[in-house]
């Protein structure tokens, strides 16, 4: 009877497009106020993850978070890799022929010179802000060669137009020279420059649905093959429970991010879900550092010996399981365990961390355990048996390699070093107050990092300092600009993952941006930290060109100075709960055998997973 | 006569001062928030995308002047009411430059449509079986129903709310779990999509009915209870009326009375969404927008949705009050 009544009510999840000749994504986005908007130009005026950035745009390049379809760098409307010249105050950019908008246009530099001409006329677009303060003039001596000329010179400035979840996309020249202020125009329907063009969407911003383009095959991405999905929908899931139901009855193809409970539930009842990896902790590491970034302005967390007995005050394996419930990648030094990092710094940085040594005033210490990632394993292993990897580089890529010891009693005397007193069970600092700290954390819009920060205040609470988490929830973006934190469970560590290059985040970190207390600080260095050795190493990396050899060397320059200065306890990658469901598709990507890209969809560098999507038989 | 038209103008006068300082009250709550728009816009503009301290710096600068929000706040009281007045309430500031009005003018509909189903829905079954519980006291099937009415009261909606969901959307997937209507139908006064709007919000309206349910019962079943005992409903019994015409027009009637006050103030309820049964359901509606606004420190449209909805309860509450000499001739206006 319930059956009969379940097919008489039963309706097909979409209308008028076939099931199987589709996947349906999540949206992170959720719901677009204003789903008619895909000016993606303006700044918020639309969604972005609707698939507008993943399927319909394209730029000169991309780098792969992973291994990539093709190596991590990827040629897509350029046809070789940036030129500069000598001084790099220069970038010429050749592109790709044959390349054609979805209205028939072919694109050319033309496009290239008005979308640059617009964002160099128009205040507020997007990315008008970096080429104003970049581009002097841009000429096209050929309809396929761009020379940038720049104000100063600038070795990463390809990276403006280099795939990383985004980049300065392409405008159609021949639709917004006609649309009067690109300010003010929607861009609906959207012409586009990938392989799909936009099918329909929801007025109340629920759902987008793209249609593979006729003409595929004058798109970059046809160099992989036509793309498996005729269809592609990106939805509102709704909350995390949600997901994992429609998960379980197949309507949604890939959740985007869910708990880990959710995972957990997923891996044990959906026998086609799959995820990053096979077994625990499923989640892929995005190339984005989570730490217990200290406001180094704040007069007691200007001493590093102080920053440093909080570190050593952490059990992060007490973290993990808080916060991922052990599903976490932890990493000791200040680049996330991710992509091919482990390769250019994880690994080869690991017999330094093993010698390095802090003082705490009345001995050395050798702070680093290089076991850590194995005892998480062998933690988990009693409840979740064969999920746990056991080989060891296995379980250095799933759950991270060493972190610091935790040591109370190097903590007490690197405290007292910095003049701090124990007065009965409370830490008194060298002006007789209590020693208060105070994390800021998002709140249930972000209920892992909260968890992670809400640890981390019990332990430094056990000790014996005042320690509490305070809830920014909405407020977090101003609090953390402002400096108006004693710390914050946040990241202000990003990177390319697939390239070793550090300048996507690092050059953020020199001390010419470094704001007065009390003004907006601008992204990324939240912690407000400068330092002499730290400039220095920035100013070569800007003096080299972006795949030179001495960039790594750099870069291990600085991990080696953040391990010795602890500016922020870093603690694990941002790790993605994105499952995947083989009901309707397989070739998603994964960490064992398919590397190909990151299957977070709301990343522009997904559009390659289309290419590797089969409908199952 | 005169004094009927008294009252109203007096009334009109209280309508009129309460939406002012309502519309005041939300102004000053609204441009007290922490949450800045522009720091908003920046946080998810440079969330992913690299970008040099320097551009987020110029980047600031364009969208304080392009938002409108240099000013100081009495410019700004200023022009509110300049835009309130022409019933334009500008650009929302997290959708620049979408109008503010076009965002509430796409998800009100929804909310209005669930609203009054399931407030029409809830009142007329409530009241009916509060009414019959109240009058036949000696009723077992109608105590067996108070109990399971009154069961579902207290529960908290969104336990409700998730455990049809886990339900019919996941034990016995035989209803939708979101969304408004089926992905992909083209919108249109036809059959096939009125009925997918229609079985799309089976679990919203069930589970506003299933909560709201007891609270109307609770109320008309003890108003009934206090009228049964009165001088007129002892008389009528004894003088023969029959029971069925003592039930409707001297009991329920009488009863309904202050009910329709309250469905009165419950449809004008009506425009400040349904934030939860929204969020559970991924339904379509003004309560999502609001939360939405109020993350995003879009003060525009939040100003935009607390007045259309200070003017839908007062507008209620004025003709609830309008109407009430008319509906009881009890009530005297002079």
């Amino acid at each position: 009877m319930l059956s009969i009544v379940g097919s008489v009510l039963a309706q097909e999840l979409i209308s008028n497009v076939p099931r199987k000749e589709t996947l349906i994504v999540e949206n992170p986005e959720g719901t677009i106020k204003n789903a008619g908007w895909f000016n993606i130009w303006a700044i918020n005026a639309g969604g972005q993850s609707t698939g507008l950035q993943q399927l319909a745009m394209d730029t000169f390049w991309y780098i792969d978070p992973d291994k990539g379809i093709d190596g991590v760098w990827d040629n897509s409307l350029a046809s070789e890799k940036p030129i500069y010249n000598k001084d790099f105050t220069e970038m010429t950019v050749k592109l790709r022929k044959g390349i054609y908008w979805s209205d028939g246009v072919e694109f050319s530099a033309a496009d290239v010179l008005y979308t640059v001409q617009t964002h160099l006329e128009t205040k507020g677009l997007r990315w008008s802000a970096p080429i104003q303060i970049n581009v002097a003039g841009i000429s096209a001596p050929d309809p396929y060669t761009v020379v940038f000329k720049l104000k100063k010179a600038n070795s990463r400035f390809h990276a403006l137009f280099t795939v990383r979840w985004n980049a300065m996309w392409m405008m159609p020249k021949h639709i917004f020279e006609k649309a009067g202020d690109p300010l003010k125009f929607s861009f609906n329907p959207p012409v586009s420059l990938g392989t799909y063009v936009l099918n329909s969407f929801d007025a109340n911003g629920k759902w987008f649905i793209w249609q593979r383009r006729e003409d595929w095959q004058l798109t970059t991405l046809a160099r992989f093959g036509q793309p498996g999905p005729k269809y592609v929908a990106y939805v509102d899931a709704g909350p995390p429970d949600k997901r994992v139901i429609a998960q379980m009855n197949h309507q949604l193809d890939i959740i985007h991010d869910t708990s880990p409970e959710g995972m957990f539930t997923l891996a044990k009842q959906s026998r086609l879900s799959r995820a990053w990896f096979a077994g625990f902790p499923y989640a892929h590491p995005d190339p984005t550092l989570a730490a217990v970034i200290f406001n180094t302005q704040n007069e007691l967390l200007k001493n590093r010996d102080v920053r440093w007995a909080l570190a050593l005050l952490i059990d992060i394996k007490a973290v993990s399981m808080a916060s991922y419930r052990g599903a976490a990648t932890i990493s000791a030094i200040g680049v996330p365990p991710t992509g091919t990092h482990a390769e250019y710094y994880h690994r080869p940085i690991e017999p330094w961390l093993k010698t390095f040594e802090i003082d705490t005033g009345k001995r050395k210490i050798k702070p680093y355990d290089a076991t850590v990632g194995k005892q998480m394993a062998d933690l988990l292993r009693p409840s979740l048996g064969i999920q746990i990897p056991e080989k060891p580089e296995d379980i250095a890529k799933a759950f991270g390699m060493g972190w610091w010891k935790s040591d109370p009693q190097a903590a007490t005397e690197l405290l007292e070093k910095a003049g701090f007193k124990k007065v009965g069970s409370q830490w008194m600092t060298p002006d007789g107050k209590p020693f208060v700290m105070k994390i800021t954390v998002e709140g249930e819009v972000r209920p892992v990092m909260t968890r992670a920060g809400s640890m981390v205040a019990q332990q430094w609470r056990q000790f014996g300092i005042e320690a509490s988490t305070v809830v920014a929830q909405g407020t977090l973006a101003e609090r953390r600009a402002a400096g108006d934190f004693d710390a914050i469970v946040s990241w202000s560590v990003e990177t390319w993952g697939g390239h070793p290059d550090l300048s996507y985040f690092l050059d953020s970190w020199h001390s010419q941006f470094v704001a007065e207390p009390g003004k907006p600080q601008p992204a990324r260095n939240w912690q407000r930290w400068a330092h002499p050795e730290l400039d220095k190493i920035i100013e070569q990396v800007r003096g080299i060109g972006f795949d030179d050899p001495k960039g790594v060397e750099l870069g291990r320059e600085y991990v080696k100075l953040v391990a010795r200065e602890m500016p922020s306890i870093p603690l694990m990658s941002y790790n993605v709960f994105t499952i995947m469901d083989e009901t309707y598709w397989t070739g998603y990507p994964n960490a064992a055998t398919a590397p190909y890209t990151d299957p977070v969809p709301n990343w522009g560098n997904t559009k390659y997973m289309m290419v590797k999507l089969k409908p199952r038989q | 006569m005169r004094a009927y038209a008294a009252y109203l103008l007096g009334r009109f006068g209280q309508f009129l001062l309460v939406v002012f300082i309502g519309m005041n009250i939300a102004f000053v709550v609204t441009h007290a928030t922490p949450i800045d728009p522009v720091e908003q816009s920046i946080a998810a503009a440079t969330a992913f995308g690299s970008t040099s301290p320097e551009a987020i710096a110029m980047m600031r600068q364009s969208l304080r002047e392009l938002y409108g929000v240099q000013g100081g706040l009495w410019p700004q009281y200023a022009s509110f009411w300049k835009r309130v007045l022409v019933l334009d309430f500008g650009p929302s500031l997290s959708a620049f430059p979408t109008p503010v009005s076009a965002l509430i003018w796409h998800a009100l509909p929804w909310t209005v449509g669930l609203l009054i189903v399931s407030t029409t829905i809830t009142w007329v079954l409530g009241n009916l079986l509060g009414g019959l519980a109240g009058y036949l006291r000696d009723s077992r099937s109608l105590r067996v129903t108070g109990l399971v009415l009154m069961g579902f009261h207290p529960i908290p909606y969104y336990i409700v709310a998730l455990l049809l969901l886990i339900v019919f959307g996941y034990l016995w997937p035989v209803l939708p779990i979101t969304g408004g209507a089926q992905m992909n139908m083209a919108r249109g006064w036809n059959l096939e999509f009125v009925l997918s709007v229609l079985q799309h919000s089976v679990l919203p309206v069930l589970s506003l009915v299933l909560v709201g349910l007891g609270g109307w019962f609770m109320g008309m079943r003890s108003l009934v209870s206090n009228i049964v005992s009165e001088d007129y409903v002892v008389y009528a019994e004894l003088g023969g009326v029959a029971r069925g015409r003592i039930l409707r027009s001297y009991v329920m009637r009488n009863a309904l009375v202050p009910q329709v006050t309250g469905l009165a103030m419950s449809l004008g309820g009506i425009f400040n969404g349904a934030i939860i049964t929204e969020q559970v359901f991924g339904y379509p509606g003004i309560g999502a927008l609001l939360i939405s606004a109020v993350h995003a420190g879009d003060y525009s449209l939040v100003l935009g949705l607390t007045t259309v909805s200070i003017v839908a309860v007062s507008v209620a509450v004025l003709a609830i009050d309008m109407l009430y000499p008319l509906l009881d001739p009890r009530v005297k206006v002079a």
